[in-house]
């Protein structure tokens, strides 16, 4: 295993494009007409705590995410703050760092990069969606309680390790399906439920959205989602989900959240393993994105972990976050996409939270209340 | 959850609490206490009974007891695989329902438990969730506290919180033996069920009566369900979580209560959305739909009116408007209408899923 220590290798000037394997390539000169052909954003929040040196530092264990960055755009001086994961990781889609409870399960004040694309762009909620593992909290992230924005601008947000278990499947098994309805019967449905309290409750496009999002848990179960196991299995569902959710609902904006890189608190060993399953998930993310041309020619990838981990192992032979190390508040963040640069890698300090601004930027969203900046050197 | 100041000041106790329990005000304080609404049986024996009544009745029951620490792990989010399972916090709902504990000294058990630890792993997320969770502190205003806690976990000796110690469960003694933990439990609670944010005088007060007689949480909750700012936030209706949904509809519809294990799971897909809108009607339909649900034949329900009004009450807790029990009674008058149809369009309703 190659261990490395950061400080030495940034002294060392060594995140070079040689040194990580990015050889350097040409990029073709585009007019301002072709920019901004990116359309639809990819968010990948490694949220349980990845340092740089078992990323880019050992590039053997994420041969994919190398590859993505051979074609975009490399920060390896992303300032991370040690806020929780729940709180680091909220902080990338708000633009604002601010300390939240390691356990807190609620709804943060500001407004997500969700609520500012949908509202903004008027988009429906079926073209907002998170992908994630971590559970009953990170549902949270997806909208806040700020006046302005707020639930009816949330995004779809989905734990595939929650729903896509196998004693879930097995729950809904023992219950069978449910029985198609005849129109008939649905109209009825509907006009009875229409009547019940206040005549704003329960509209047809509300209704019509649940069941479309119905019928995809439904085709999910039947997919074998649920059949991911072993060490990493919620990433691996969160990401096999988001792959299949791009596909059926071709999202204008899809975040990935992934949280069991913090195995690492236990175990060394376990922890690489997740992100080598993490980084072979993201590969065929990546591959179904190229595959698709609408996809291909229109997505950008963005994919960072929300803080590192302590510099040195704990006693337990697993790693820590709280020893406000350069291994813990700087993490390596990655762009990639039809107008960004290639193979370019960028030693300037940048922010988590410039995520939010720039993806904002990049979709022709005004995000008013976000502290973070357009990340610079970035398109082509 | 916001807990708006607009809300009325809290009244003293007054005569609601002996006013006969209706099918609205009995489905939500059972929902409070015991995270359920009552089965046909309780709903026949507590309907007209005073609120009184069934508030003493609830706090010497291990249901009641059992509930709140399921509602406590869940704070923790000692859920899932990190779900206690030692004799030392299994043990909780009965000791706590015969009076051989009192609450604090429950969470100083769940603290110590080896969940607490596994789901909490390292020092800086330990004692960040000591000082956060058991205290209310804001760590980051007080990261030397934290440095020196951290220590303490790990084997120094140090004065945390302003008491020395030099080990982990050190760090949890220190925090439960505080002051602010009791106020802290008091105040979270307090807002859980009544739904506002308790005056400083009423907080003091009923943490000094916890200091003196650790066992007095019961005689607390009394006041506090008895009161009528519990009056208030009966007229107060917010989404149910999803926990509280998924056994609901088990008694709803099933007539009965989910084990740990089903609820524990359906609870978890839940949760596993933002808006778990549509998997809620999901469960539903799939429920209805499974032949598992005691349904009446459509021919065996001679007035339509009546069987429709006694659904508003015992699923909604109220009565049909005139304009309901109309599009109900016409809707169901046809044929393509099921008795299914007709319960699955009260429990996918929004109402249904507030309490």
């Amino acid at each position: 295993m190659t261990v490395m220590d950061r400080r030495k290798f940034l002294q060392a000037g060594a995140w070079s494009a040689s040194t990580i394997g990015l050889a350097p390539l040409v990029v073709p000169a585009r007019s301002a007409l072709q920019r901004n052909r990116t359309q639809r954003l990819i968010v990948v929040a490694m949220a349980g705590g990845v340092r740089t040196r078992e990323t880019f530092g050992t590039p053997a264990n994420v041969p994919n995410l190398m590859r993505i960055a051979h074609q975009g755009v490399v920060y390896p001086r992303a300032r991370a703050t040690n806020l929780g994961h729940f709180g680091a990781t909220l902080s990338i889609f708000t633009g604002i760092s601010e300390p939240r409870g390691i356990r807190d399960n609620v709804r943060g004040p500001d407004p997500t990069l969700f609520e500012y694309l949908r509202k903004d762009l008027g988009l429906a909620a079926d073209d907002v969606w998170v992908s994630t593992s971590g559970g009953v909290q990170e549902a949270n992230v997806s909208y806040s309680l700020h006046p302005d924005y707020g639930a009816r601008y949330g995004a779809n947000t989905l734990d595939g390790d929650g729903i896509f278990n196998a004693e879930f499947k097995h729950m809904l098994d023992t219950y069978g399906r449910p029985r198609e309805m005849e129109a008939d019967e649905l109209a009825l449905l509907q006009r009875m439920r229409a009547s019940i309290g206040s005549p704003a409750d329960g509209s047809r496009e509300d209704a019509d959205a649940s069941a479309t999002v119905e019928r995809f848990l439904l085709d999910e179960l039947r997919r074998g989602t649920q059949d991911l196991k072993g060490l990493g299995a919620a990433d691996a569902k969160a990401f096999r989900v988001a792959r299949n959710l791009l596909a059926v609902f071709r999202p204008r904006f899809l975040a990935i959240v992934v949280r069991d890189a913090d195995q690492a608190h236990g175990s060394f060993n376990n922890y690489v393993q997740v992100l080598r399953r993490n980084d072979e998930m993201l590969g065929e993310l990546w591959e179904a994105v190229q595959r698709d041309r609408e996809l291909a020619d229109s997505t950008a990838l963005f994919v960072l972990p929300e803080f590192g981990r302590d510099a040195d192992l704990n006693s337990r032979r697993g790693l820590d976050h709280g020893d406000g190390s350069a291994d813990l508040n700087y993490v390596s963040l990655v762009c990639a996409g039809p107008d960004f640069r290639r193979g370019e890698i960028v030693q300037e300090d940048v922010r988590t939270i410039d995520v939010c601004s720039t993806a904002c930027d990049l979709l022709g969203v005004d995000p008013r209340f976000a502290r973070g900046k357009r990340l610079p050197r970035l398109m082509a | 959850m916001d807990f708006g100041s607009d809300l009325p000041q809290d009244p003293r106790p007054e005569r609601t609490a002996v006013t006969p329990l209706d099918h609205g005000s009995l489905r939500c304080l059972f929902l409070d206490l015991f995270g359920r609404p009552p089965l046909a049986a309780e709903r026949t024996a507590w309907i007209g009974r005073p609120r009184s009544e069934l508030v003493a009745s609830a706090l010497c029951a291990r249901e009641f007891w059992g509930n709140w620490l399921d509602e406590q792990l869940f704070y923790f989010l000692l859920i899932d695989n990190f779900r206690p399972t030692t004799e030392s916090v299994l043990a909780l709902p009965a000791q706590l329902a015969e009076g051989l504990i009192g609450a604090v000294e429950a969470l100083h058990r769940i603290c110590l438990s080896s969940s607490f630890d596994r789901r909490n792993p390292g020092p800086d997320t330990f004692v960040t969730v000591v000082m956060e969770q058991l205290l209310g502190l804001e760590v980051q205003r007080i990261a030397r506290e934290l440095e020196i806690g951290k220590k303490v976990y790990d084997g120094a000796r140090g004065t945390f919180l302003g008491r020395s110690g030099s080990s982990q469960a050190d760090v949890v003694h220190i925090a439960i033996e505080d002051r602010r933990a009791p106020r802290h439990l008091l105040k979270r609670e307090y807002e859980r069920w009544l739904r506002r944010v308790p005056s400083e005088q009423d907080l003091s007060a009923w943490v000094a009566a916890l200091e003196q007689d650790p066992l007095a949480m019961r005689s607390i909750l009394q006041g506090w369900f008895l009161s009528g700012a519990y009056a208030a936030r009966l007229e107060l209706r917010i989404p149910q979580p999803n926990r509280l949904f998924i056994r609901a509809l088990f008694v709803d519809l099933l007539g009965r209560i989910p084990d740990d294990g089903e609820a524990e799971r359906l609870r978890s897909a839940l949760d596993g959305l933002a808006n778990s809108g549509p998997l809620r009607a999901l469960v539903a339909r799939l429920i209805l739909d499974s032949g598992k649900a005691p349904l009446p034949e459509r021919a065996s329900i001679p007035e339509p009116s009546v069987w429709i009004r006694e659904l508003f009450e015992r699923l909604l807790g109220r009565s049909p408007d005139a304009g309901e029990l109309a599009t109900f009674c016409e809707a169901f008058a046809d044929p393509a209408c099921r008795p299914a149809t007709v319960m699955y369009a009260i429990v996918s309703h929004p109402e249904y899923q507030t309490w």
